[in-house]
C-alpha cells in the first residue's frame, strides 16, 4: 500500500522492451517526498526510458509504477498537472520570447495566478524576459526549461539530462538553479550522466547500467561502501613519469590535460611514487590526493566509465 | 476540448508566424505572383492576336486588299514578307511558324471568277509552315475558315447551316475571373498541407511534441488550434489575393458565404492528409518531398489552372477522383456561375471527404512518444 506521504514514486519490477532489445530490466526503487533522487549512469543504460515511463510518456512492458499513489498506466489526466518535466534535448518555439513561453505554458495548466515573475527571477532569467527562444543561449534555454517544467507548481519535477551538452559555466549555472529547487523542498527525479551533478545535488543516487540498477543510496554512502582507496592525481609530468609509475606496478591514466591520475591504497604510496619521480629527474607541477567518487564507483562497479579520462589502478577489481 | 488551451495555441502559432517575416511573405506573395503572372499573360484571351507572316508575289491592289481583310478580321497581324526572299529559307531564319504565300496572278484569276464567271478560275494560297510550333495548326485552322468563308460569298448562294451563340451564363465572363477560384483553392490546398506537415515535423523533430504530451492538453486541441490557425491563415492569404485581382484586373466575383466555406472544407480536407502524412514521414526534408507528391499532381490534375475537359478522357476521370477538382468546381461555381446548386453538390462531395480524412487524420496524430 503507497504511503504517498512518504514514497512518491514507487517502482517495481519495471521492464520496457523494444523488440529484442531489453531497454529497462526489472529495476525497483522508491523515492521520498522532498528528496532530489539523481538516476546516473551511461549513454544508452535506460535512464530516459525509465523516466519516461514514470512521466506517463512510455508505457512498460511489465511491472507496476506508482506516481503519487497513482498508476501510472492508467491515470495519466490526473498525474500530468500535478508534476513538471524538463524532458531531454528540451526545446520551445524560436520566435516566442521567455515571458510569452511562461505565459503559454501556464495557459495549457490553465492556471490562471502563475507568478511567472517569481519563475524567471527563480531561474535566473530576469534581464531576458523579451528575448525570444531563439537567441538565448544553450545554458539559458536550459533554464527556460526548468522554469517551464515548475509552471504549474508540481508535486514532482523531473528533469532529464538537464545540462548535457552544456560548457562548464553553464553547467554550474543550471546546478544553481536546481540547488534553488531543492532549497524549496522539491521533490526531484533527476537522470544524469554527470557525477559531480549527482554529487553535488541529490540526496540519493542510483546507478543504472545496461538497464539494471546496480547501486543505490546516498553518494556518500556509496562512495564509502564500494572504494577503499585514494586517487592521486600528478598535474603537468614529464612522460617518463607515467612509465615510473607503471613499472611499480599501479595502473596510471594519462590524459588530455597532461594529467596521470593512478589509484593508491596508502597515503605511504604517495610518498613513494613521488620520491621515484625525483629519483629519477621528472618533474610534475601540482599534485591532488583524494577520496575517489561516483565515477569511480560506477567504475568498479561496472568496469566501464561515464566519461573519458576515467581511473585506472592497482588492485582494481 | 478545452478552449482555453486551443487558444493558448492558436495564439502562439500565429504569434510565430507573424514574427517570421520571411514566411509570411511568401505565404502571401506566392498564390499573388501567380496571378499577376497568369493573370498578364491570359489578360487579352478575348482578343486573341495572332502574328501573321504574308508573301504577296502578285502586288496588285486586289491581292493586298485580300490580306488586309484578313486583318480586319481581327485574329491577326500582318507581316509582309519580300516576294524576292525564298519563303521557306524566311521560315527558318527568322524563326517564324508560318508564311501565307498569295501567287502571281491572283488579281487575274479573281477577275475572270467575278467579272466573267469562269468557274476553271482558281488560286491556290500556299502555306509554309514549321510543325514543330503549337500554335500552327490554330492559325491555319482560322485561315482554312476565313477562306471558306470567302469561296462561300463569292459562290452567291446563302448558306444553308448558320451558327447562333447563347452563353449559359448571365454575363461573360474572363479567363482571369475562371482562374482565381482555381488559384484560391490551390494555395490554401498547400498551405493546409505544408503548413501541418512542416510544423508537426519540425515540432516533433525539436522534442516540443514530446514535451507537450507530458501537460494537460489533448490531441483535440493540438489539431483543433492547428485547424484554426490554417483557416486564418488561408482567409488573410485569399483576402490580398481578391485585393490584388480586383485592384490589377478589375475582376467581377461573386463573393458570399461559400467562399469562406469552401475555404474552410479545404483546409479540413488538407490538414487531415497532413496529419496523417506526418504519421509516416519522420523528417522535415522527407515530410515535403511527401507533401509535394500529392500537392503537384493534384494541383495540375484538378483544374486548378486551366479546365479539365483540355485533358484526356481518362486524366479527367482521375481529376473527378481528387478532392482538389471538387473545391476548384465549387468555388467557380459560387463565384463565376451563381450556381447554388453546383456549390453545394461539390461542398457535399468535399465535405465528407474531409469528414473521413479529418477522422483518420486524429486517428494517425500520435502524440505520446514510442508506446
Amino acid at each position: 500500500m503507497t504511503n504517498e506521504a512518504e514514497h512518491v514514486i514507487e517502482v517495481e519490477h519495471l521492464t520496457k522492451r523494444y523488440g529484442e532489445l531489453l531497454a529497462v530490466n526489472g529495476i525497483s526503487f522508491t523515492v521520498r517526498k522532498g528528496e532530489v533522487f539523481a538516476f546516473l549512469g551511461p549513454n544508452g543504460a535506460g535512464k530516459t526510458t525509465t523516466v519516461e515511463i514514470i512521466e506517463t510518456i512510455r508505457t512498460p512492458t511489465s511491472g507496476n509504477v506508482r506516481l503519487l499513489g497513482m498508476d501510472v498506466t492508467k491515470m495519466k489526466r490526473d498525474i500530468v498537472p500535478r508534476i513538471g518535466v524538463l524532458p531531454q534535448g528540451f526545446s520551445s518555439f524560436d520566435r516566442i520570447t521567455v515571458r510569452e513561453t511562461l505565459q503559454y505554458y501556464s495557459r495549457l495548466f490553465c492556471r490562471g495566478k502563475t507568478d511567472i515573475d517569481g519563475l524567471i527571477d527563480l531561474v535566473n532569467l530576469k534581464d531576458k524576459t523579451r528575448e525570444q527562444y531563439k537567441n538565448l543561449s544553450g545554458g539559458l534555454k536550459q533554464h527556460l526549461g526548468i522554469a517551464i517544467a515548475l509552471v504549474n507548481d508540481p508535486e514532482v519535477v523531473f528533469l532529464d539530462e538537464p545540462t548535457t551538452g552544456l560548457d562548464p559555466r553553464a553547467r554550474r549555472e543550471v546546478w544553481e538553479v536546481l540547488q534553488g529547487l531543492k532549497n524549496k523542498g522539491k521533490t526531484v527525479f533527476l537522470t544524469t550522466h554527470y557525477m559531480e551533478e549527482a554529487e553535488l545535488l541529490a540526496d540519493m543516487v542510483a546507478i543504472i547500467s545496461k538497464g539494471k540498477i546496480i547501486a543505490m543510496g546516498p553518494p556518500a554512502e556509496l562512495v564509502e561502501k564500494n572504494t577503499n582507496y585514494l586517487v592521486l592525481t600528478l598535474q603537468s609530468v614529464d612522460e617518463k613519469a607515467f612509465e615510473i609509475i607503471r613499472k611499480m606496478g599501479y595502473e596510471p591514466v594519462l590524459n588530455d590535460h597532461k594529467e596521470i591520475k593512478t589509484r593508491v591504497e596508502h597515503t605511504d604510496d604517495v610518498q613513494k611514487i613521488l620520491s621515484a619521480i625525483k629519483d629519477a629527474g621528472a618533474l610534475y607541477l601540482g599534485l591532488d590526493v583524494r577520496k575517489p567518487n561516483l565515477e569511480e564507483v560506477f567504475l568498479k562497479l561496472t568496469g566501464e566509465a561515464l566519461h573519458d579520462g576515467h581511473v585506472g589502478g592497482k588492485g582494481a577489481e | 476540448m478545452n478552449l482555453r488551451v486551443v487558444g493558448a495555441n492558436l495564439f502562439v502559432k500565429l504569434l510565430s508566424v507573424y514574427r517570421e517575416k520571411t514566411a509570411m511573405f511568401f505565404t502571401i506573395a506566392f498564390p499573388i505572383i501567380l496571378i499577376l503572372v497568369f493573370g498578364t499573360i491570359f489578360m487579352s484571351q478575348d482578343n486573341v492576336g495572332f502574328h501573321l507572316c504574308v508573301q504577296d508575289l502578285d502586288q496588285t491592289k486586289s491581292s493586298v486588299e485580300s490580306v488586309k481583310a484578313l486583318e480586319l478580321n481581327g485574329k491577326f497581324k500582318i507581316t509582309w514578307v519580300d516576294p524576292a526572299v525564298n519563303a521557306t529559307q524566311y521560315v527558318r531564319d527568322n524563326k517564324v511558324n508560318l508564311v501565307l504565300i498569295i501567287p502571281k496572278g491572283y488579281e487575274m484569276s479573281l477577275l475572270q471568277r467575278t467579272e466573267f464567271n469562269d468557274p476553271d478560275a482558281s488560286v491556290t494560297i500556299t502555306y509554309i509552315y514549321d510543325p514543330s510550333s503549337s500554335s500552327v495548326s490554330t492559325k491555319m485552322d482560322i485561315l482554312n475558315g476565313v477562306l471558306a468563308g470567302i469561296n462561300q460569298e463569292m459562290s452567291g448562294i446563302p448558306p444553308f447551316i448558320r451558327s447562333a451563340e447563347k452563353s449559359i451564363l448571365t454575363r461573360k465572363y474572363r479567363f482571369i475571373e475562371y482562374f482565381i477560384p482555381g488559384i484560391i483553392a490551390m494555395s490554401v490546398m498547400t498551405l493546409s498541407l505544408f503548413g501541418t506537415v512542416n510544423l508537426n515535423t519540425e515540432l516533433r523533430q525539436k522534442g516540443i511534441i514530446r514535451k507537450l504530451s507530458t501537460t494537460p492538453i489533448t490531441r483535440t486541441d493540438w489539431i483543433l488550434s492547428d485547424i484554426l490557425y490554417q483557416f486564418i491563415i488561408a482567409v488573410v492569404s485569399t483576402t490580398a489575393m481578391l485585393l490584388v485581382s480586383y485592384a490589377v484586373f478589375n475582376v467581377n466575383l461573386h463573393l458570399d458565404a461559400w467562399l469562406l466555406a469552401f475555404i474552410l472544407l479545404d483546409v479540413f480536407a488538407f490538414v487531415g492528409i497532413g496529419m496523417i502524412l506526418t504519421r509516416f514521414v519522420k523528417e522535415a526534408q522527407s515530410a515535403a518531398a511527401a507533401a509535394n507528391a500529392i500537392s503537384f499532381p493534384m494541383m495540375f490534375l484538378s483544374g486548378s489552372f486551366f479546365p479539365i475537359e483540355l485533358m484526356p478522357g481518362f486524366l479527367q476521370k482521375i481529376a473527378k477522383m481528387l478532392p482538389l477538382y471538387y473545391v476548384n468546381e465549387g468555388l467557380r461555381a459560387a463565384m463565376v456561375f451563381e450556381d447554388n446548386m453546383a456549390a453545394l453538390r461539390c461542398s457535399a462531395v468535399i465535405g465528407v471527404f474531409a469528414a473521413v480524412v479529418f477522422i483518420l487524420g486524429i486517428i494517425a496524430t500520435k502524440w505520446e512518444e514510442g508506446r
